[in-house]
């Protein structure tokens, strides 16, 4: 009677993981000159790309003087899922995740520094694969810095879903595609680890408020792992030094 | 903290979808051997040896075995065995057999769960060392040839790290895969045939009894008795193109050269015959068949074949004097007729039969015959015929080569003496795949302490209804008690609840106690023996609302007006003490007795007072009042040898339960099929279609009586108007056979029908659901937990709103249910025939129905029925009438006629009980004393069984035994 | 491109710089500025590239889908050409902000593209008339540093000549349907013929005389492009070079960008210069694409995509 087993009787995932780990996250600072800054991250084989620009002058109808407006776009390649896109953005889906991410980003802002300022900041999706939102809001959190735009915190996101080993709840950490598309809860959570708040939380489907708790707690474990990895490859960046990338003539 | 290698692999599914996947590659699997010097085990997982001693006579040093795919799936007989232990089974192999065969694998599991077998399962596809990845051009199964070398490999020198020469345990490949172990060889594994290795393990009698002896069907061309079968490319081409047909393949019970597949395209099933024809498929089987052009097709033969007791050796007898090849020209009776061209689909199973020794002394092969006789004989090897002879065993089918005559099979287990109630009993519950074995560790694992009782903050999570007056009623020797009930006055209206075992608070979704019990389905009860749901301890203690004992329940709880109309209804968990566990005869007496005045009798006066409206309301509505003749065998407590038969008393208080057990199943299913539009679990009651009347209302009209089928509330009430004073029987006669008529009903889950399909025909109510016997039926434990969820008493899981897993779980459900009551039924002749060993009786018998060759018969005292079969050179059959007309004697439905009982024993795998005409006297036909012994041969016997199928094919057109003389 | 200003002065300079062959940051006129160049980034898209060219950024993704040919043309496949100018590049790209300028490329490339010399649609035929694979080129300009069509041609070649089709085998049922198999094997693949493959060249009019790849600057100082498509050479594209037959290069398409005018001396020129041009662009490239794919098949390929 139990559905798709995601966990293994070893206790592993299908694809090898165990239930709290992360999947292989790599990511690169400044890969873009254009930009004020720009960030690359990968997420298993969700690849995300984003680019910052600004502070600049805030367009008149958007302008505040209570802080920076920080203008959000989510967009997703045709070719980034498995059956193809017939259009990158303007749809729900996506006007929902700008909304999502601007949710989020504003909160590890400093807004208040930039009155009657802008921000805008444009992740493309280039490999969809499950937690494009997560991927999303860590790149650009890393765009963000590279930028040199004051953060209060790093903005970590990352998913967790249900699963059992035996009669036993196992959450599962950082959701990937196959585990999400074999039905379940999945909780994705937005937050400033350092600072211990949730910037955004989404849920889907039901899930039963007994394992609320444990299911949120894992994936705040995971922000906090991803944060510690998103420190160290800022500040593997800045011990670098901004390199250009080598050229090689063909 | 772990390795994150990232390796892709890619399948192809479908249209043009490319799919990666990430496949993460670890270092910290532990490889589970005592004898490991690098893995940081922790203590409980270390489940190989360090010493694992060689059993087998061709290594003399400890070993371990790692096992190839085709072992797993051809041997598991041999796996399941005591004598092997420490065995790696890697992960690629547990793939490879879950994909292939579930019930293999689910055996797979099994033996890896039990401890004392020292399997351990590894996660070789996972390990950074024994990963690989698929070559360009490599085939699936040599790339998975190449990890099971790879992890053998890794293992071997894996345990020579840190570990004295020679003093370590080596590893041995098992595999029948001839180029694997010529592979395996040359890469400096060691590996072996399982056939090798058993036949040298030493101090395990029997052991190379269970070897399958598998060899590739269509290798042995060599006197090849039986043309080749398709490839499997061949047949999907050829059903592509529309050359052949699929189906499932029917052997004929009759006649064992002949069978029909049901094809789709074609109204009449497609006639098989012979040994080319059938080309060794077996009962079951999914088969790719070949149309013959219409100018061959042929008529079903109408003899009754069976297949020499000899083993006549490997050779195919001429069949055209077996068969019936007359052909008639434009007959109705014509059927399309082909041949089988390939097998599609295995569908065996174990069989459970008698050993035919061979007649020579010292052989090792024998024949084997199995209990259906759809089933050809098989051919197995053993030692141990002398001993087997006697008992009744189990035999597994293992290939069907071109150059036998026989399919080959292997030896499983002995089930016990011929004739010996547990061997009979084991029979029939293995014929109707009824999981019957002892809980597994795993299952026991999941149960509370013996000495459980209830934590006093699951009492404050519940209602507590411990100072109410609950009591149970139940049949007498009831152990599981799933229901208890309480009435009392509340101001000037009612409180009636119906409290329910709270058995999901000890069976937790998902763990092994849950999957197995869904696996059960249900509780299975034979005469004689229960198999229970779920372990006894909670069957028939902590879950069993016992008298004057705390228990957990789920309650249902109305309001009701004097009327019985309900006022309101609550469903929560509770706390209840049953004031009494009663017997319905002691609890009529309890109601009857007017002097007693105690809380439990007014309560029950109460309930019986309500139930009364409950039920004229519900048969106002539309509900039929359905019998089927049911008995009850008295046992001796001893021997468990049946005693006396005799046909359940129905009293007041029957009824009384069943109208607050109904009442609850409605409010529930409306309740939860609220909550639940996509995945609850209903069950439907379809309306029969009006040919299934055609018959019993022709024969209701002879008697004088026109009854309105057009619906459930007509149809009832025609029935209680159809009455003959005279004949008080004739009425519950009359609702026997509308029985007959009705259809089955089923659970289904709510997505996959609409609202209107919902109906149940049988109790006139728009929805309806079991959730009453939780103990007994695991629909009802899903039931619990969907209603539980739903009230935020208990957690819901992905699995209760999963719409497709529910239909699944149905199918499942309803394929049990069925299963169940064939057993029972089974059950019930059995102890019929051990009844009448040794005695013949002369009974009053009613004609149920009039069929060509013999009538339908049932004996109201014992609630038996059976054909009584009638010569047709006596009798002659008016199909227009459906009546028998011998001179001037007329033979029709409901007619009363007496009739004698006696056993014929002369098959002891086919047991059954004869019915002769005793009145109306025929000369030549019905028994007389002198005479008995010359009528006798007229007679041909047929199990009695109520099954509708097995009538069906009784009406059938035979000859005679005379004929064949 | 975007919000450059350059005094008179400076284009002046860049001016003179042209006239004499000799630009501004030293190339020739028919220099073209180094490239970055990777295939196989997108995992899952069945051929994928990523060229940079200077500061700008393209991705390439070919997908590929079962469709019914066009009954004028039962036997060959389709292809379709979809650019995207994200965001990333530009702000001003935001929203449907890039979308004339993404329909300007894609435009091109169809027409480039759209001859069978060009480009072999009957390698995308399954089965004649039933069915047939339909080629989804996607382009996603991620940075934009002057040149995009030229630029964009070379990724989608390359992506092309990295995409792999499933081996199918259609076969027709009864009552027309079209019935297939999949192999179960992943490396059952063939690959597209692409060696004939347009590349677009843009040459920009500065003063009297051409350059390919104009800078930003330099496009910033013309008032007038001339796009060339010219098909490629599959010689570059195979590893026997002498088997393979020497096509000759010609031209598939011309457009013209821009508010100026040309005289007809001067676009004879430009012609043979952007074919020239084109010609060792596509041995550069076709050169680049073979020693990949031997570094493919020699051990399993470690893609950098953006971590380089």
């Amino acid at each position: 009677m139990p559905g798709p087993d995601l966990l293994s009787s070893q206790g592993l995932r299908l694809d090898g993981r165990r239930p709290n780990e992360l999947r292989r996250i790599r990511c690169k600072l400044g890969v873009f000159t254009q930009p004020d800054g720009s960030a690359y991250l990968e997420q298993g084989n969700t690849k995300v790309l984003a680019a910052v620009y600004g502070p600049h002058q805030a367009s008149k109808s958007k302008s505040s003087v209570e802080g920076v407006v920080v203008n959000c776009q989510y967009s997703m390649a045709t070719f980034s899922t498995g059956e193809r896109k017939n259009r990158p953005r303007g749809d729900r889906k996506s006007q929902e995740m700008s909304l999502h991410l601007r949710q989020a980003l504003t909160a590890a802002i400093k807004t208040e520094l930039y009155p009657r300022s802008q921000i805008d900041i444009y992740i493309e999706v280039l490999q969809a694969d499950g937690g494009a939102y997560c991927a999303s809001v860590n790149a650009a959190t890393l765009a963000l810095v590279d930028a040199g735009v004051p953060l209060r915190a790093y903005a970590c996101a990352c998913s967790a879903s249900m699963a059992w080993r035996g009669a036993e709840p196992a959450p599962l950490l950082d959701v990937g595609h196959v585990e999400e598309a074999a039905g379940g809860v999945v909780l994705t959570v937005a937050s400033l680890p350092s600072t211990g708040n949730i910037a955004l939380l989404e849920l889907s489907h039901r899930l039963h408020s007994d394992y609320f708790e444990i299911v949120l707690s894992r994936a705040m474990q995971g922000c906090r792992d991803i944060e510690i990895i998103l420190d160290r490859a800022v500040r593997e960046h800045l011990a670098e030094g901004w390199t250009k990338q080598d050229i090689v003539t063909i | 903290m772990w390795t994150t290698k990232t390796f892709l692999t890619k399948t192809k599914r479908g249209n043009v979808l490319k799919i990666v996947r990430e496949h993460y590659l670890r270092d910290d699997l532990l490889c589970g051997s005592a004898a490991c010097n690098v893995c940081p085990h922790k203590d409980d997982e270390l489940v190989l040896d360090a010493n694992p001693e060689s059993i087998c006579g061709l290594f003399d040093y400890n070993h371990y075995l790692v096992l190839d795919t085709n072992v797993v799936l051809h041997q598991i007989d041999v796996l399941e065995e005591d004598a092997l232990k420490n065995v790696i089974i890697l992960q690629t192999v547990l793939e490879e057999v879950k994909h292939q065969n579930t019930a293999i694998f689910q055996r797979l599991l099994e033996i890896i769960g039990n401890k004392k077998r020292n399997f351990y399962s590894f996660v070789n596809e996972h390990h950074k060392d024994t990963y690989v990845e698929r070559k360009p051009g490599e085939k699936q199964n040599d790339r998975n040839d190449r990890a099971i070398r790879k992890a053998a490999s890794w293992y071997a020198s894996h345990l020579s790290i840190k570990n004295m020469a020679e003093r370590f345990p080596q590893i041995v490949l098992l595999s029948d895969d001839e180029n694997n172990r010529k592979l395996a060889q040359e890469e400096g594994i060691v590996a072996c045939s399982v056939k090798d290795y058993i036949e040298n393990v030493n101090g395990y009698a029997g052991l190379t009894d269970k070897l399958s002896k598998n060899v590739i069907p269509e290798s042995c061309s060599k006197d090849a008795l039986y043309p080749a079968h398709l490839t499997p490319t061949q047949i999907h081409a050829g059903i592509r193109n529309g050359k052949l047909h699929q189906g499932t393949f029917h052997a004929s019970r009759d006649n064992f050269l002949e069978g029909n597949v049901t094809v789709t395209g074609y109204e009449k099933s497609i006639l098989l015959q012979g040994h080319i024809g059938i080309n060794r498929a077996i009962d079951g089987d999914i088969v790719a068949i070949e149309i013959f052009p219409q100018e061959e097709w042929r008529q079903p033969s109408d003899i009754v074949l069976e297949d020499k007791a000899e083993d006549p050796g490997d050779f195919l007898e001429e069949e055209s004097q077996l068969l019936n090849t007359k052909k008639t020209v434009a007959n109705d009776d014509i059927c399309p007729t082909g041949k089988v061209v390939g097998i599609i689909r295995r569908k065996w199973r174990q069989y459970c039969g008698i050993l035919m020794p061979s007649k020579f002394p010292g052989a090792t092969r024998h024949l084997f015959t199995p209990a259906e006789k759809r089933i050809p004989r098989v051919r197995i090897e053993t030692r141990q015929s002398d001993i087997l002879a006697s008992q009744r065993i189990l035999v597994a089918l293992d290939s069907w080569p071109r150059n036998s005559r026989y399919p080959l099979g292997h030896f499983v287990r002995s089930l016990g003496p011929i004739g010996d109630k547990n061997a009979e009993n084991e029979v029939i519950l293995l014929e109707h795949d009824v999981p019957h074995a002892r809980f597994s560790e795993a299952v026991l694992a999941c149960l509370p302490p013996d000495d459980w009782t209830i934590p006093e903050e699951e009492i404050k999570k519940r209602v507590d209804l411990r100072s109410i007056c609950v009591c149970s009623v139940d049949p007498p020797g009831c152990t599981d008690i799933d229901d208890a009930l309480h009435a009392r006055r509340v101001g000037d209206r009612y409180e009636v609840g119906v409290h329910i075992a709270d058995v999901t608070h000890f069976v937790r979704p998902h763990s092994a106690l849950d999957r197995e019990a869904a696996a059960r389905a249900t509780t299975v009860y034979l005469v004689d023996k229960r198999i229970d749901m779920v372990p006894d301890l909670l069957s028939s203690n902590l879950c069993s609302l016992r008298g004057g004992e705390e228990r957990l329940a789920f309650s249902c709880v109305w309001e009701m007006d004097e009327n019985a109309n309900v006022l309101s209804t609550k469903f929560h968990k509770s706390v209840i003490k049953s004031r009494a566990a009663m017997t319905y005869e002691e609890a009529q007496i309890a109601i009857d007795t007017t002097s007693r005045n105690d809380e439990v009798a007014t309560s029950l006066r109460t309930l019986n007072a309500l139930a009364k409206k409950l039920k004229q309301r519900r048969l106002d509505n539309g509900a039929l009042l359905l019998a089927s003749p049911e008995i009850r065998f008295q046992v001796d407590s001893e021997t468990h040898e049946p005693l006396e038969v005799q046909a359940k008393r129905i009293l007041d208080t029957n009824s009384m339960v069943e109208e607050f057990m109904l009442l609850a199943n409605v409010s529930v299913a409306e309740r939860v099929a609220a909550d639940y539009p996509q995945s609850a679990l209903l069950r439907r009651h379809p309306a029969p279609p009006p040919a299934n009347f055609h018959t019993f209302l022709k024969a209701a009209r002879r008697q004088g009586f026109e009854l309105d089928v057009s619906t459930n509330k007509s149809f009832s009430k025609s029935l209680n108007e159809a009455v003959i004073p005279e004949r008080p029987f004739f009425n519950t006669l009359l609702r026997i056979m509308a029985t007959r008529c009705m259809q089955q009903a089923v659970y289904f889950s709510s997505g996959s029908k609409t609202q209107e399909e919902y109906y149940h025909y049988g109790l006139a109510c728009p929805i309806y659901t079991h959730f009453t016997s939780p103990i007994r039926r695991y629909a009802d434990v899903v039931v619990h937990r969907l209603l539980a969820g739903a009230l935020g008493a208990d957690a819901t899981h992905a699995a209760l709103l999963d719409a497709r897993a529910a239909q699944a779980l149905c199918d499942n459900l309803n394929y049990r249910h069925r299963q169940a009551q064939l057993a029972g039924r089974a059950s019930v002749a059995l102890n019929t025939h051990i009844l009448f060993k040794n005695r013949e009786e002369i009974e009053s018998a009613v004609v149920l129905a009039v069929k060509r060759n013999a009538l339908q018969v049932l004996i109201p005292k014992y609630g038996l029925e059976g054909p009584l079969y009638l010569p047709s050179d006596k009798f002659l059959y008016n199909e227009e009438e459906n009546i028998q007309i011998c001179n001037d004697i007329i033979l029709k439905t409901f007619d009363e006629l007496t009739v004698r009982l006696t056993l014929d024993s002369t098959n002891l795998q086919h047991r059954k009980l004869v019915f002769q005409l005793v009145t109306p006297f025929i000369p030549g036909v019905s028994y007389e004393k002198e005479k008995a012994d010359d009528d006798k041969m007229d007679v041909e016997i047929v199990e009695p069984k109520t099954n509708v199928k097995k009538r069906k094919e009784v009406s059938e057109p035979k000859k005679k035994k005379k004929s064949k003389k | 491109m975007a919000g450059l200003l350059l005094s008179p002065t400076e284009k002046i300079y860049i001016l003179h710089g042209v006239q004499d062959d000799y630009r501004s940051d030293g190339r020739t006129n028919i220099d073209y500025r180094p490239m970055e160049l990777e295939t196989d980034v997108v995992s899952h898209a069945s051929g994928s590239a990523r060229l940079r060219l200077a500061n700008t950024d393209i991705l390439v993704g070919v997908k590929t889908e079962i469709d019914v040919p066009k009954p004028d043309n039962p036997g060959l496949g389709k292809i379709d050409f979809f650019v995207d100018c994200s965001a990333n590049a530009t702000p001003e790209f935001e929203g449907r902000g890039g979308e004339q300028l993404a329909n300007n490329i894609s435009n091109m490339l169809q027409r480039a593209y759209n001859s069978s010399q060009a480009f072999d649609l009957k390698q995308l035929c399954i089965l004649e008339g039933k069915q047939c694979w339909k080629l989804y080129v996607d382009i996603l300009i991620l940075e934009c540093g002057g040149n995009l069509c030229d630029a964009v041609s070379l990724a989608v070649k390359a992506a092309l000549f990295n995409t792999r089709i499933p081996f199918v085998k259609a076969a027709l049922m009864d009552g027309g349907s079209v019935d297939f198999q999949l192999s179960d094997d992943p490396y059952d693949c063939k690959l597209l013929e692409a060696g004939t493959a347009p590349l677009l060249v843009t040459l920009c009019k500065i003063g009297d005389k051409c350059v390919v790849d104009p800078s930003a600057e330099e496009e910033s100082c013309s008032v007038i492009s001339l796009i060339v498509g010219i098909t490629g050479n599959p010689k570059y594209y195979s590893k026997d070079a002498i088997e393979t037959p020497n096509f000759k290069c010609k031209c598939s398409t011309i457009g013209m960008n821009g508010p100026g005018s040309v005289a007809p001396e001067t676009f004879k020129n430009a012609i043979n210069q952007g074919i020239i041009a084109a010609n060792s662009l596509d041995e550069a490239l076709g050169r680049a694409l073979l020693r990949e794919r031997q570094e493919c098949n020699n051990f399993k390929k470690n893609s950098y995509g953006f971590l380089k």
